[in-house]
């Protein structure tokens, strides 16, 4: 199988362990991915905050390149992008007019519907197939997660379909299961990390990662599992100010999903750059027992 | 809130209600205040109370004053929780973007500066390269609040923000995650062409 690949700029610099993650199980999984030739940036958040044109546009050239590169499905890992992505696509079916104003300056215009997809979506696909449980070699037997989604995977600007339920999604938590995990239920799974407010007002962001650390260390969880660059930067990186700011005295580290499959697929540690986490969490699999299927 | 329901003037507070319409594509006037959007705000306990709904009803009552100046705006994080909650299917999120652009337009400055210079110097360099450089572009964030900072002649600020980020850079240098490889696409031209051209687009 072959995927349109758009990684975004932060897989590409201080994400770049999720890049290589993806990589490396999309691999295992037979999935050869395409990275977008000459990608620009989909403008994030901050375009629809500063520029509805360019919020817009943006994302439009890329989906332009991905239509000329002749694959059905798009596979983009960070939610912003994702996010950004999806809703161009979307408002531009809903507004032709703008559409061709774009077309008519892209070297390679949106000329195809390719289906933009989050690397859930992507993860479930082939979990429903059954080609996920034939790279299975271990459990991590002693992660006991909460599934963090963050806002941008169900609650968009732009009426798009969204492939979970908004206020409980569940494809994280089936993915998880399908490796022998089993995920704890709690409230904060959509909840806002604070996003940028982490940088530029982050007495809110803390508040706000505080509620969701509380939440998940109430319920006994050992880490968080996320699909976003951004949450698990702010929740890892700003862990620490967080909890000092609201006296919560244990850490959680927080893990992309690629790192919990890479690791049941038996790729390493070292291998999957588990380790260059803000909050350690490597001992967390050091339990790995040999996957059997439980059906 | 500056004016009561009784003192509000249709001739005034249509074209506001109109342009923020229009601009955000969101139905104002399905509002009924049911404050849902209240309960569900990811930012509520750090407005002053000033909530979504209190927003759609200060347009609704034409009070540009209290629309374009107040927590709610530039504290909004668009989590978009306002936007599945209402009933009426009112994208509050989509409101406060539209009126952090107004309030630009209006040359109203900021009460939180920061918010201001870090999606303008985001967007500035993913335009300027096609592609966001995070050095780059936080190094442009930081140089415009430096610049703020001075200018109240807040040295303490200045120094406070280097030195947290300064913290930040060095954890991400010791764990590899800074990266010193520079990004670009060539076809931001594409982008900046069409940019020039448009000045502005309704959502």
């Amino acid at each position: 199988m072959e995927l349109a690949y758009y990684p975004g700029c932060s897989l590409k610099q201080s994400s770049a362990l999720y890049d290589h993650q993806t990589r490396l199980v999309f691999d295992r999984l037979g999935v050869q991915l395409k990275e977008l030739e000459d990608w620009n940036c989909c403008g994030a958040t901050s375009a629809g905050k500063t520029d509805d044109f360019l919020a817009m546009a943006m994302p439009a050239r890329n989906l332009g390149i991905a239509a000329r590169s002749g694959l059905s499905e798009m596979v983009i890992p960070c939610s912003a992008c994702y996010s950004r992505t999806l809703v161009s696509q979307h408002y531009l079916e809903a507004h032709p007019d703008l559409k061709d104003q774009l077309n008519a300056g892209f070297a390679k215009p949106i000329n195809a519907t390719v289906k933009v997809s989050s690397i859930l979506e992507v993860l479930l696909a082939l979990h429903d197939s059954g080609a996920l449980a034939g790279t299975l070699a271990y459990k991590p037997k002693a992660l006991k997660p909460v599934c963090y989604y963050g806002c941008m995977l169900t609650r968009f600007p732009f009426s798009v379909p969204v492939p979970d339920d908004i206020e409980n999604p569940q494809g994280m938590e089936r993915i998880l299961e399908a490796l022998g995990v089993h995920p704890i239920d709690w409230n904060r799974k959509t909840s806002c990390c604070g996003a940028s407010a982490a940088v530029t007002d982050p007495a809110v962001a803390h508040a706000l990662m505080a509620k969701i650390l509380s939440d998940a260390l109430a319920r006994n969880a050992n880490c968080l599992v996320t699909t976003c660059p951004m949450c698990q930067m702010n929740l890892d990186a700003y862990q620490e100010a967080a909890c000092q700011a609201h006296n919560i005295s244990e850490r959680l580290p927080v893990f992309f999903i690629t790192e919990v499959v890479g690791m049941a697929m038996g790729l390493d540690i070292k291998k999957l750059e588990i380790e260059k986490h803000f909050i350690n969490g490597t001992d967390l699999f050091k339990e790995l027992e040999p996957y059997e299927s439980e059906q | 809130m500056t004016v009561s329901a009784i003192e509000v003037a249709p001739e005034v507070a249509s074209p506001l209600i109109s342009e923020v319409m229009e601009r955000s594509g969101q139905n104002l006037l399905a509002c009924y205040q049911c404050r849902r959007c209240a309960g569900a705000c990811s930012v509520g306990d750090e407005t002053n109370f000033f909530t979504p709904d209190r927003l759609i009803r200060a347009i609704l009552l034409g009070d540009r004053q209290t629309a374009l100046n107040n927590e709610l705006i530039w504290k909004c994080v668009s989590c978009y929780t306002c936007g599945i909650r209402c009933p009426n299917g009112i994208q509050t999120g989509r409101i406060t973007e539209t009126l952090k652009k107004m309030a630009k337009e209006a040359h109203l400055a900021s009460p939180h500066p920061r918010v201001v210079h870090f999606h303008d110097a985001f967007v500035e360099s993913g335009v300027r390269w096609g592609r966001v450089n995070e050095t780059e572009f936080m190094a442009v964030y930081e140089m415009k609040n430096t610049a703020a900072d001075i200018k109240k002649m807040d040295f303490a600020a200045v120094v406070a923000e280097v030195t947290r980020q300064l913290k930040l850079a060095v954890a991400m240098l010791r764990l590899g995650r800074m990266h010193f490889g520079f990004l670009s696409a060539k076809g931001r031209k594409e982008i900046k062409r069409l940019s020039k051209k448009t000045k502005t687009t309704t959502f």
